[in-house]
Protein backbone atom coordinates (compact mmCIF):
# COMPACT_ATOMS: atom_id res chain seq x y z
CA UNK A 1 0.00 0.00 0.00
CA UNK A 2 1.16 3.48 -0.97
CA UNK A 3 1.63 5.50 1.95
CA UNK A 4 0.42 9.24 0.92
CA UNK A 5 1.56 12.61 2.64
CA UNK A 6 -1.04 14.97 3.27
CA UNK A 7 -1.51 18.00 1.78
CA UNK A 8 -3.51 20.12 3.67
CA UNK A 9 -3.67 20.15 7.47
CA UNK A 10 -6.14 17.51 9.23
CA UNK A 11 -8.78 19.98 10.84
CA UNK A 12 -9.10 22.36 7.93
CA UNK A 13 -10.21 18.85 6.01
CA UNK A 14 -12.17 18.20 8.75
CA UNK A 15 -13.81 21.70 7.85
CA UNK A 16 -13.77 21.28 4.32
CA UNK A 17 -15.58 17.55 4.37
CA UNK A 18 -17.74 19.35 6.60
CA UNK A 19 -18.65 22.16 4.57
CA UNK A 20 -19.22 20.00 1.39
CA UNK A 21 -21.65 17.11 3.39
CA UNK A 22 -23.43 20.20 5.02
CA UNK A 23 -23.88 22.21 1.43
CA UNK A 24 -25.07 18.78 -0.24
CA UNK A 25 -27.44 17.74 2.66
CA UNK A 26 -28.91 21.67 2.59
CA UNK A 27 -29.46 21.56 -0.86
CA UNK A 28 -31.38 18.27 -0.47
CA UNK A 29 -33.57 19.25 1.87
CA UNK A 30 -34.65 22.54 0.84
CA UNK A 31 -34.63 21.83 -2.64
CA UNK A 32 -37.57 19.17 -1.33
CA UNK A 33 -38.94 21.71 0.84
CA UNK A 34 -39.36 24.22 -1.57
CA UNK A 35 -39.99 22.84 -4.80
CA UNK A 36 -37.41 24.41 -6.41
CA UNK A 37 -36.13 23.56 -9.24
CA UNK A 38 -33.71 25.03 -11.68
CA UNK A 39 -34.58 23.40 -14.80
CA UNK A 40 -38.06 25.01 -14.68
CA UNK A 41 -36.37 28.51 -14.15
CA UNK A 42 -34.37 27.44 -17.85
CA UNK A 43 -37.66 26.53 -19.12
CA UNK A 44 -39.08 29.11 -18.61
CA UNK A 45 -36.32 31.29 -19.97
CA UNK A 46 -38.11 32.44 -23.03
CA UNK A 47 -40.42 34.17 -20.76
CA UNK A 48 -37.61 35.78 -18.98
CA UNK A 49 -35.94 36.72 -22.22
CA UNK A 50 -39.04 38.56 -23.71
CA UNK A 51 -39.92 40.23 -20.25
CA UNK A 52 -36.36 41.45 -20.22
CA UNK A 53 -35.84 42.69 -24.36
CA UNK A 54 -39.67 43.88 -24.57
CA UNK A 55 -40.46 45.41 -21.02
CA UNK A 56 -37.48 46.17 -19.33
CA UNK A 57 -35.18 47.56 -22.54
CA UNK A 58 -34.58 50.69 -23.67
CA UNK A 59 -34.89 52.11 -20.36
CA UNK A 60 -37.34 55.33 -20.49
CA UNK A 61 -36.99 58.27 -18.79
CA UNK A 62 -40.41 59.70 -17.14
CA UNK A 63 -42.64 62.38 -17.66
CA UNK A 64 -40.64 66.07 -17.95
CA UNK A 65 -43.25 67.01 -15.27
CA UNK A 66 -42.02 64.24 -12.98
CA UNK A 67 -38.28 64.10 -13.17
CA UNK A 68 -38.10 66.89 -10.58
CA UNK A 69 -39.82 64.48 -8.13
CA UNK A 70 -37.69 61.96 -8.59
CA UNK A 71 -34.52 63.46 -8.12
CA UNK A 72 -35.72 65.17 -4.66
CA UNK A 73 -36.72 61.99 -3.86
CA UNK A 74 -32.74 60.75 -4.77
CA UNK A 75 -31.83 63.02 -2.65
CA UNK A 76 -34.45 62.46 0.53
CA UNK A 77 -32.55 58.63 0.65
CA UNK A 78 -29.27 60.39 0.51
CA UNK A 79 -30.45 62.64 3.73
CA UNK A 80 -32.01 59.77 5.43
CA UNK A 81 -29.05 57.73 5.00
CA UNK A 82 -26.28 60.53 6.12
CA UNK A 83 -28.34 61.88 9.34
CA UNK A 84 -29.65 58.19 10.58
CA UNK A 85 -25.78 57.17 9.94
CA UNK A 86 -24.55 59.99 12.09
CA UNK A 87 -26.81 59.73 14.78
CA UNK A 88 -26.84 56.00 15.56
CA UNK A 89 -22.91 56.23 15.60
CA UNK A 90 -23.01 59.31 18.68
CA UNK A 91 -25.22 57.13 20.07
CA UNK A 92 -22.88 53.87 19.43
CA UNK A 93 -20.03 55.40 20.75
CA UNK A 94 -21.10 56.41 24.12
CA UNK A 95 -22.91 53.01 24.42
CA UNK A 96 -20.39 50.57 23.22
CA UNK A 97 -17.71 52.35 26.03
CA UNK A 98 -20.17 50.26 28.31
CA UNK A 99 -20.14 47.52 26.45
CA UNK A 100 -16.64 46.58 26.54
CA UNK A 101 -15.57 44.53 29.58
CA UNK A 102 -11.94 46.23 29.49
CA UNK A 103 -13.13 49.81 29.15
CA UNK A 104 -16.54 50.25 30.83
CA UNK A 105 -16.75 51.23 34.41
CA UNK A 106 -19.30 48.67 35.11
CA UNK A 107 -18.14 45.02 33.31
CA UNK A 108 -20.80 43.67 34.49
CA UNK A 109 -23.82 45.11 32.40
CA UNK A 110 -21.36 44.83 29.45
CA UNK A 111 -22.72 41.40 28.15
CA UNK A 112 -26.34 43.07 28.97
CA UNK A 113 -25.59 46.35 26.61
CA UNK A 114 -23.98 43.62 24.07
CA UNK A 115 -27.20 41.26 23.91
CA UNK A 116 -29.47 44.42 23.76
CA UNK A 117 -27.87 45.44 21.05
CA UNK A 118 -27.70 41.89 19.38
CA UNK A 119 -31.43 41.71 19.77
CA UNK A 120 -31.70 45.15 17.70
CA UNK A 121 -29.48 43.94 15.53
CA UNK A 122 -31.14 41.03 14.28
CA UNK A 123 -34.19 42.35 13.46
CA UNK A 124 -34.08 43.55 10.13
CA UNK A 125 -34.26 48.13 9.69
CA UNK A 126 -37.83 47.08 7.24
CA UNK A 127 -39.67 44.57 10.08
CA UNK A 128 -38.72 48.01 12.14
CA UNK A 129 -39.66 50.37 10.07
CA UNK A 130 -43.37 48.20 9.93
CA UNK A 131 -43.19 47.90 13.95
CA UNK A 132 -42.94 51.45 14.04
CA UNK A 133 -45.22 53.04 11.71
CA UNK A 134 -48.03 51.27 13.25
CA UNK A 135 -47.31 53.34 16.32
CA UNK A 136 -45.83 56.23 14.86
CA UNK A 137 -47.79 56.87 11.59
CA UNK A 138 -46.03 56.53 8.08
CA UNK A 139 -43.48 59.26 7.20
CA UNK A 140 -39.82 59.83 6.98
CA UNK A 141 -39.55 60.13 10.53
CA UNK A 142 -40.66 56.15 11.03
CA UNK A 143 -37.87 55.14 8.09
CA UNK A 144 -35.42 57.70 10.29
CA UNK A 145 -35.82 55.80 13.46
CA UNK A 146 -35.78 52.09 11.52
CA UNK A 147 -32.05 53.14 9.87
CA UNK A 148 -30.67 54.23 13.17
CA UNK A 149 -32.04 51.34 15.48
CA UNK A 150 -30.03 48.67 12.94
CA UNK A 151 -26.84 50.89 12.33
CA UNK A 152 -27.05 52.03 16.02
CA UNK A 153 -26.95 48.18 17.29
CA UNK A 154 -24.62 47.05 14.41
CA UNK A 155 -22.00 50.02 14.98
CA UNK A 156 -22.36 48.66 19.19
CA UNK A 157 -20.86 45.64 18.22
CA UNK A 158 -18.48 46.91 15.60
CA UNK A 159 -16.98 49.83 18.02
CA UNK A 160 -16.98 47.14 20.88
CA UNK A 161 -14.67 44.76 18.67
CA UNK A 162 -12.43 47.63 17.48
CA UNK A 163 -11.94 48.65 21.09
CA UNK A 164 -11.45 44.61 21.98
CA UNK A 165 -8.66 44.82 19.18
CA UNK A 166 -6.78 47.69 20.52
CA UNK A 167 -4.45 46.73 22.57
CA UNK A 168 -5.46 47.70 26.59
CA UNK A 169 -2.01 48.62 27.79
CA UNK A 170 -3.07 52.01 27.40
CA UNK A 171 -6.13 51.68 29.11
CA UNK A 172 -5.03 49.36 31.83
CA UNK A 173 -1.68 51.76 32.51
CA UNK A 174 -4.02 54.96 32.79
CA UNK A 175 -6.21 53.32 35.30
CA UNK A 176 -3.09 51.94 37.45
CA UNK A 177 -2.26 55.56 37.67
CA UNK A 178 -5.75 56.48 38.67
CA UNK A 179 -7.44 58.05 35.41
CA UNK A 180 -11.18 58.72 35.69
CA UNK A 181 -13.58 57.08 33.02
CA UNK A 182 -13.47 60.00 31.04
CA UNK A 183 -10.33 60.44 30.90
CA UNK A 184 -9.36 57.15 30.27
CA UNK A 185 -12.02 57.54 27.45
CA UNK A 186 -10.38 60.59 25.91
CA UNK A 187 -6.67 59.66 26.60
CA UNK A 188 -6.60 55.82 25.59
CA UNK A 189 -9.76 55.09 23.62
CA UNK A 190 -10.20 58.13 21.42
CA UNK A 191 -6.41 58.32 19.97
CA UNK A 192 -6.34 54.68 19.27
CA UNK A 193 -9.41 53.88 17.84
CA UNK A 194 -11.62 57.04 16.44
CA UNK A 195 -9.94 55.91 12.59
CA UNK A 196 -11.37 52.62 13.43
CA UNK A 197 -14.41 54.15 14.47
CA UNK A 198 -14.77 56.46 11.28
CA UNK A 199 -13.93 53.38 8.69
CA UNK A 200 -17.11 51.71 10.20
CA UNK A 201 -18.77 54.71 10.36
CA UNK A 202 -18.26 54.75 6.83
CA UNK A 203 -19.11 50.98 5.83
CA UNK A 204 -22.46 51.47 7.80
CA UNK A 205 -22.92 54.58 5.28
CA UNK A 206 -22.62 52.36 2.27
CA UNK A 207 -24.94 49.61 3.64
CA UNK A 208 -27.46 52.49 5.17
CA UNK A 209 -27.75 53.88 1.37
CA UNK A 210 -28.81 50.83 -0.05
CA UNK A 211 -31.19 50.23 2.84
CA UNK A 212 -32.92 53.47 3.39
CA UNK A 213 -33.81 52.59 -0.26
CA UNK A 214 -35.37 49.76 1.31
CA UNK A 215 -36.94 51.24 4.14
CA UNK A 216 -38.52 54.33 1.51
CA UNK A 217 -41.03 52.04 0.17
CA UNK A 218 -42.76 52.43 3.47
CA UNK A 219 -41.47 55.93 3.83
CA UNK A 220 -40.53 58.60 1.51
CA UNK A 221 -37.34 58.56 -0.42
CA UNK A 222 -36.61 56.95 -4.40
CA UNK A 223 -37.67 53.17 -3.13
CA UNK A 224 -41.22 54.30 -3.25
CA UNK A 225 -40.81 55.93 -6.28
CA UNK A 226 -39.21 52.44 -8.24
CA UNK A 227 -42.29 50.72 -6.31
CA UNK A 228 -44.85 52.88 -7.42
CA UNK A 229 -43.58 52.01 -11.22
CA UNK A 230 -42.90 48.38 -10.96
CA UNK A 231 -46.96 48.52 -9.50
CA UNK A 232 -48.15 50.48 -12.37
CA UNK A 233 -46.12 48.23 -14.85
CA UNK A 234 -44.14 50.82 -16.27
CA UNK A 235 -40.85 48.54 -16.06
CA UNK A 236 -39.05 50.68 -18.78
CA UNK A 237 -39.49 53.50 -16.39
CA UNK A 238 -38.51 51.78 -13.27
CA UNK A 239 -35.41 50.48 -15.26
CA UNK A 240 -34.13 54.39 -15.53
CA UNK A 241 -34.64 54.36 -11.72
CA UNK A 242 -32.72 51.15 -11.24
CA UNK A 243 -30.26 52.81 -13.30
CA UNK A 244 -30.41 55.76 -10.87
CA UNK A 245 -29.99 54.26 -8.22
CA UNK A 246 -27.10 51.58 -8.80
CA UNK A 247 -25.45 54.64 -9.87
CA UNK A 248 -26.24 56.86 -6.76
CA UNK A 249 -24.69 53.79 -4.78
CA UNK A 250 -22.06 53.32 -6.93
CA UNK A 251 -20.40 57.06 -6.59
CA UNK A 252 -21.09 56.86 -3.04
CA UNK A 253 -18.95 53.81 -2.69
CA UNK A 254 -16.34 55.17 -4.58
CA UNK A 255 -16.68 58.53 -2.39
CA UNK A 256 -16.53 56.21 0.70
CA UNK A 257 -13.35 54.43 -0.44
CA UNK A 258 -11.39 57.05 -0.89
CA UNK A 259 -12.29 58.85 2.43
CA UNK A 260 -11.17 55.62 4.30
CA UNK A 261 -7.85 55.52 2.56
CA UNK A 262 -7.32 58.86 3.57
CA UNK A 263 -8.55 57.92 6.94
CA UNK A 264 -6.56 55.07 7.77
CA UNK A 265 -3.32 56.80 5.95
CA UNK B 1 0.92 65.20 4.38
CA UNK B 2 0.23 65.64 7.73
CA UNK B 3 3.60 67.74 8.40
CA UNK B 4 3.33 68.61 12.00
CA UNK B 5 4.61 71.93 12.35
CA UNK B 6 6.66 70.98 15.82
CA UNK B 7 7.89 68.33 14.15
CA UNK B 8 9.23 70.29 10.92
CA UNK B 9 10.80 72.69 13.12
CA UNK B 10 12.55 71.38 15.73
CA UNK B 11 13.69 74.63 17.55
CA UNK B 12 9.51 74.95 17.81
CA UNK B 13 9.29 71.61 19.48
CA UNK B 14 11.98 72.14 22.27
CA UNK B 15 10.45 75.23 23.11
CA UNK B 16 6.97 73.96 23.45
CA UNK B 17 8.50 70.44 25.51
CA UNK B 18 10.73 73.24 27.69
CA UNK B 19 7.74 75.22 28.74
CA UNK B 20 5.99 71.92 29.55
CA UNK B 21 8.79 71.39 31.38
CA UNK B 22 8.83 74.27 33.15
CA UNK B 23 5.54 73.88 34.53
CA UNK B 24 6.47 70.38 35.47
CA UNK B 25 4.38 68.11 32.97
CA UNK B 26 5.73 65.73 30.54
CA UNK B 27 4.56 66.72 26.91
CA UNK B 28 1.92 63.67 26.34
CA UNK B 29 0.53 64.91 23.14
CA UNK B 30 0.63 62.55 20.11
CA UNK B 31 2.41 64.09 17.90
CA UNK B 32 1.74 61.57 14.66
CA UNK B 33 -1.86 62.90 14.30
CA UNK B 34 -4.19 62.40 10.77
CA UNK B 35 -4.94 66.05 10.29
CA UNK B 36 -7.72 64.55 7.80
CA UNK B 37 -9.85 63.59 10.54
CA UNK B 38 -11.10 67.02 12.23
CA UNK B 39 -11.42 67.81 8.84
CA UNK B 40 -13.32 64.96 7.92
CA UNK B 41 -15.41 64.94 11.76
CA UNK B 42 -16.91 68.47 11.02
CA UNK B 43 -18.08 67.68 6.91
CA UNK B 44 -20.06 64.86 8.55
CA UNK B 45 -21.75 67.43 11.15
CA UNK B 46 -22.35 69.79 8.03
CA UNK B 47 -23.40 67.49 5.81
CA UNK B 48 -25.79 65.37 8.83
CA UNK B 49 -27.45 68.47 9.94
CA UNK B 50 -28.02 70.01 6.65
CA UNK B 51 -29.77 66.30 5.48
CA UNK B 52 -31.48 66.49 9.03
CA UNK B 53 -33.05 70.13 8.22
CA UNK B 54 -33.71 68.50 4.43
CA UNK B 55 -35.95 66.07 6.04
CA UNK B 56 -38.03 67.92 7.92
CA UNK B 57 -39.46 65.46 9.94
CA UNK B 58 -42.21 66.66 12.30
CA UNK B 59 -40.36 65.91 15.32
CA UNK B 60 -43.21 67.37 18.02
CA UNK B 61 -45.33 64.62 16.31
CA UNK B 62 -43.10 61.86 16.51
CA UNK B 63 -42.56 62.73 19.94
CA UNK B 64 -46.27 62.79 20.95
CA UNK B 65 -46.74 59.33 19.43
CA UNK B 66 -43.51 57.96 21.42
CA UNK B 67 -45.90 56.45 24.40
CA UNK B 68 -47.64 54.27 21.62
CA UNK B 69 -44.26 52.44 20.56
CA UNK B 70 -44.39 51.36 24.14
CA UNK B 71 -48.45 50.07 23.68
CA UNK B 72 -47.58 48.43 20.39
CA UNK B 73 -44.44 46.35 21.96
CA UNK B 74 -46.72 45.20 25.17
CA UNK B 75 -49.13 43.94 22.52
CA UNK B 76 -46.23 42.29 20.19
CA UNK B 77 -45.45 40.24 23.78
CA UNK B 78 -48.75 38.76 24.30
CA UNK B 79 -47.53 36.03 22.07
CA UNK B 80 -50.27 34.05 20.32
CA UNK B 81 -49.17 30.92 19.35
CA UNK B 82 -52.46 29.90 17.37
CA UNK B 83 -51.18 30.40 13.71
CA UNK B 84 -48.02 28.12 14.55
CA UNK B 85 -48.11 25.94 12.05
CA UNK B 86 -48.58 28.97 9.54
CA UNK B 87 -45.97 30.75 11.21
CA UNK B 88 -43.82 27.81 11.28
CA UNK B 89 -43.78 26.60 7.84
CA UNK B 90 -43.30 30.21 6.35
CA UNK B 91 -40.23 30.43 8.67
CA UNK B 92 -39.15 27.07 7.39
CA UNK B 93 -39.73 28.70 3.69
CA UNK B 94 -37.61 31.32 4.24
CA UNK B 95 -34.72 29.73 5.93
CA UNK B 96 -34.87 27.22 2.71
CA UNK B 97 -35.08 30.27 -0.14
CA UNK B 98 -31.88 31.75 1.85
CA UNK B 99 -30.08 28.26 2.12
CA UNK B 100 -30.69 27.75 -1.85
CA UNK B 101 -29.92 30.75 -3.03
CA UNK B 102 -26.56 30.79 -1.50
CA UNK B 103 -25.67 27.31 -2.85
CA UNK B 104 -26.89 28.40 -6.52
CA UNK B 105 -24.94 31.64 -5.84
CA UNK B 106 -21.40 29.78 -4.56
CA UNK B 107 -21.14 27.90 -7.66
CA UNK B 108 -21.86 30.97 -9.40
CA UNK B 109 -19.93 33.25 -8.06
CA UNK B 110 -16.71 30.58 -8.46
CA UNK B 111 -17.51 30.39 -12.15
CA UNK B 112 -17.87 34.10 -12.60
CA UNK B 113 -14.76 35.01 -9.96
CA UNK B 114 -12.88 33.08 -12.46
CA UNK B 115 -13.68 35.24 -15.27
CA UNK B 116 -13.80 38.27 -13.33
CA UNK B 117 -9.92 37.73 -11.48
CA UNK B 118 -7.24 39.12 -13.59
CA UNK B 119 -4.66 36.46 -13.17
CA UNK B 120 -6.80 33.14 -14.45
CA UNK B 121 -7.58 33.48 -17.65
CA UNK B 122 -5.29 37.30 -18.03
CA UNK B 123 -7.74 38.58 -20.42
CA UNK B 124 -8.00 42.10 -19.30
CA UNK B 125 -11.01 43.08 -21.53
CA UNK B 126 -13.14 39.84 -19.80
CA UNK B 127 -12.40 40.50 -16.05
CA UNK B 128 -13.08 44.50 -16.54
CA UNK B 129 -16.51 43.82 -18.42
CA UNK B 130 -17.34 40.99 -15.84
CA UNK B 131 -15.90 42.59 -12.72
CA UNK B 132 -18.20 46.44 -13.96
CA UNK B 133 -21.45 44.12 -14.79
CA UNK B 134 -21.81 42.75 -11.76
CA UNK B 135 -20.75 46.11 -9.83
CA UNK B 136 -23.92 47.41 -11.36
CA UNK B 137 -25.70 44.43 -9.75
CA UNK B 138 -24.23 44.62 -6.54
CA UNK B 139 -25.53 48.09 -6.37
CA UNK B 140 -29.40 47.85 -6.49
CA UNK B 141 -30.74 46.38 -3.51
CA UNK B 142 -31.91 42.61 -3.41
CA UNK B 143 -35.69 43.49 -3.18
CA UNK B 144 -35.74 45.60 -6.41
CA UNK B 145 -34.47 42.22 -7.85
CA UNK B 146 -36.93 40.15 -6.08
CA UNK B 147 -39.87 42.67 -7.10
CA UNK B 148 -38.31 41.66 -10.92
CA UNK B 149 -38.54 38.22 -10.33
CA UNK B 150 -41.93 38.08 -9.18
CA UNK B 151 -43.20 39.97 -12.10
CA UNK B 152 -41.52 37.79 -14.74
CA UNK B 153 -41.73 34.49 -12.91
CA UNK B 154 -44.61 35.02 -11.02
CA UNK B 155 -45.17 34.36 -6.68
CA UNK B 156 -43.69 31.57 -5.18
CA UNK B 157 -39.89 30.32 -4.48
CA UNK B 158 -38.85 30.60 -7.74
CA UNK B 159 -39.08 34.65 -7.87
CA UNK B 160 -37.32 34.66 -4.06
CA UNK B 161 -34.54 32.46 -4.88
CA UNK B 162 -33.63 34.10 -8.37
CA UNK B 163 -33.91 37.26 -6.91
CA UNK B 164 -31.58 36.72 -3.93
CA UNK B 165 -28.95 34.46 -6.34
CA UNK B 166 -28.54 38.02 -8.49
CA UNK B 167 -27.14 40.26 -5.40
CA UNK B 168 -25.85 37.24 -3.78
CA UNK B 169 -23.89 35.93 -6.94
CA UNK B 170 -22.70 39.57 -7.49
CA UNK B 171 -21.00 39.79 -4.29
CA UNK B 172 -19.36 36.81 -4.28
CA UNK B 173 -17.70 37.23 -7.46
CA UNK B 174 -16.56 40.86 -6.32
CA UNK B 175 -15.18 38.56 -2.99
CA UNK B 176 -14.07 35.33 -4.82
CA UNK B 177 -12.25 37.66 -7.73
CA UNK B 178 -10.40 38.96 -4.48
CA UNK B 179 -9.66 36.19 -3.13
CA UNK B 180 -8.07 34.77 -6.34
CA UNK B 181 -6.40 37.63 -7.46
CA UNK B 182 -4.58 37.30 -4.21
CA UNK B 183 -2.77 34.04 -4.58
CA UNK B 184 1.17 34.21 -5.27
CA UNK B 185 1.71 35.06 -8.86
CA UNK B 186 5.10 32.04 -8.43
CA UNK B 187 2.36 29.46 -8.05
CA UNK B 188 0.67 30.14 -11.30
CA UNK B 189 3.99 30.66 -13.19
CA UNK B 190 5.00 27.72 -11.59
CA UNK B 191 2.21 25.91 -12.97
CA UNK B 192 2.17 27.39 -16.33
CA UNK B 193 5.78 26.56 -16.70
CA UNK B 194 4.58 22.32 -16.43
CA UNK B 195 2.43 23.56 -19.64
CA UNK B 196 -0.79 23.00 -17.66
CA UNK B 197 -3.89 24.36 -19.00
CA UNK B 198 -5.59 28.21 -17.58
CA UNK B 199 -8.31 25.78 -15.90
CA UNK B 200 -6.33 23.23 -14.63
CA UNK B 201 -4.26 25.71 -12.91
CA UNK B 202 -7.67 27.33 -11.44
CA UNK B 203 -8.65 24.24 -10.20
CA UNK B 204 -5.61 22.91 -8.92
CA UNK B 205 -3.87 25.63 -7.54
CA UNK B 206 -6.00 28.50 -7.47
CA UNK B 207 -9.37 27.43 -5.95
CA UNK B 208 -7.83 25.17 -3.41
CA UNK B 209 -5.62 27.90 -2.00
CA UNK B 210 -8.86 30.54 -1.83
CA UNK B 211 -11.20 27.42 -0.43
CA UNK B 212 -10.76 29.10 3.26
CA UNK B 213 -11.34 32.11 2.37
CA UNK B 214 -14.81 31.05 0.41
CA UNK B 215 -15.99 29.29 2.95
CA UNK B 216 -15.99 32.22 5.27
CA UNK B 217 -17.56 34.53 2.86
CA UNK B 218 -20.54 31.92 2.46
CA UNK B 219 -20.75 31.66 6.06
CA UNK B 220 -20.44 35.91 6.61
CA UNK B 221 -23.42 35.99 3.79
CA UNK B 222 -25.89 33.53 5.31
CA UNK B 223 -26.83 35.97 7.88
CA UNK B 224 -27.00 38.74 5.38
CA UNK B 225 -29.32 36.74 3.43
CA UNK B 226 -31.39 35.18 5.76
CA UNK B 227 -32.26 38.71 7.16
CA UNK B 228 -32.85 40.07 3.30
CA UNK B 229 -35.11 37.15 2.39
CA UNK B 230 -37.07 38.08 5.48
CA UNK B 231 -37.79 41.38 4.20
CA UNK B 232 -38.72 39.67 1.03
CA UNK B 233 -42.43 39.02 2.47
CA UNK B 234 -42.87 42.18 2.91
CA UNK B 235 -42.77 43.63 -0.77
CA UNK B 236 -44.64 41.01 -2.07
CA UNK B 237 -42.63 37.71 -1.82
CA UNK B 238 -43.89 34.44 0.70
CA UNK B 239 -42.13 33.79 3.61
CA UNK B 240 -42.02 34.85 7.20
CA UNK B 241 -42.12 38.48 6.39
CA UNK B 242 -45.23 38.17 4.56
CA UNK B 243 -46.88 36.72 7.71
CA UNK B 244 -45.22 39.53 9.93
CA UNK B 245 -46.53 42.78 7.18
CA UNK B 246 -49.90 40.87 6.92
CA UNK B 247 -50.55 40.49 11.08
CA UNK B 248 -49.12 43.54 11.75
CA UNK B 249 -51.52 45.32 8.99
CA UNK B 250 -54.32 43.35 10.19
CA UNK B 251 -53.65 44.67 13.89
CA UNK B 252 -52.94 40.73 15.05
CA UNK B 253 -49.35 41.60 16.86
CA UNK B 254 -49.62 38.64 19.24
CA UNK B 255 -48.54 36.22 15.62
CA UNK B 256 -46.53 38.72 14.78
CA UNK B 257 -44.83 38.94 18.17
CA UNK B 258 -43.96 35.11 17.53
CA UNK B 259 -43.06 35.44 13.51
CA UNK B 260 -40.51 38.50 14.91
CA UNK B 261 -39.02 36.56 17.95
CA UNK B 262 -38.36 33.86 15.58
CA UNK B 263 -36.50 35.79 13.39
CA UNK B 264 -34.31 36.91 15.64
CA UNK B 265 -33.73 33.50 17.13
CA UNK B 266 -32.68 31.74 13.74
CA UNK B 267 -30.65 34.89 12.69
CA UNK B 268 -29.10 34.96 16.41
CA UNK B 269 -28.58 30.78 15.94
CA UNK B 270 -26.78 31.45 12.73
CA UNK B 271 -24.21 34.43 13.70
CA UNK B 272 -23.37 32.43 17.03
CA UNK B 273 -22.63 29.14 15.06
CA UNK B 274 -20.75 31.17 12.46
CA UNK B 275 -18.62 32.91 15.22
CA UNK B 276 -17.96 29.32 17.39
CA UNK B 277 -16.68 27.95 13.52
CA UNK B 278 -14.05 30.98 13.50
CA UNK B 279 -13.10 30.56 16.80
CA UNK B 280 -12.34 26.62 16.38
CA UNK B 281 -10.89 27.24 12.75
CA UNK B 282 -8.50 30.77 13.06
Amino acid sequence: MTKRIPLIARDLKQLYTGFLIAAVALFIVCSFLTEFNVMTLIANGDAFWEFITQDFLPPALPKASRIPGVLDSVVVTLALAMSSTTIAAILAFFVSLFGSEKVSPFPRFAKVVRGFATFLRNIPALVWAFILFSSLGIGTGVGFVALCITSFAFMVRAFVETMEDVSQDCVESLQAVGATFPQRVSQAILPSCLSGFLSWYLYCLEVNIRASTIVGMVGGGVGLTLFSYIKSFRYDIALSIILLIAAMVIVVDQITGKLRKELLK
Amino acid sequence: MNIDLTQACPVLRNRTEENDREKGRIPVKCRQRNRFIPVFLIGVAVLSVLSLLYLEIDWLKMASRVGDIGVVFWDLAHLDFSNMDLILSSLVETISIAVLSLLYSLILGIVFGMLAARNVFRIPVLSVVTQSFFTFLRAVPTPVWVLLMLVCLGMGPEAGVAGLCVHTTAFFTKSFAQSFESIPDETIEALEVTGASRLSIFMNAVLPAALSQIVAWAGMRLETNFSECAILGMVGAGGIGYVISNSLQGYDYGAAGVAILLVFLVAYCIERGFVRIKKKFS
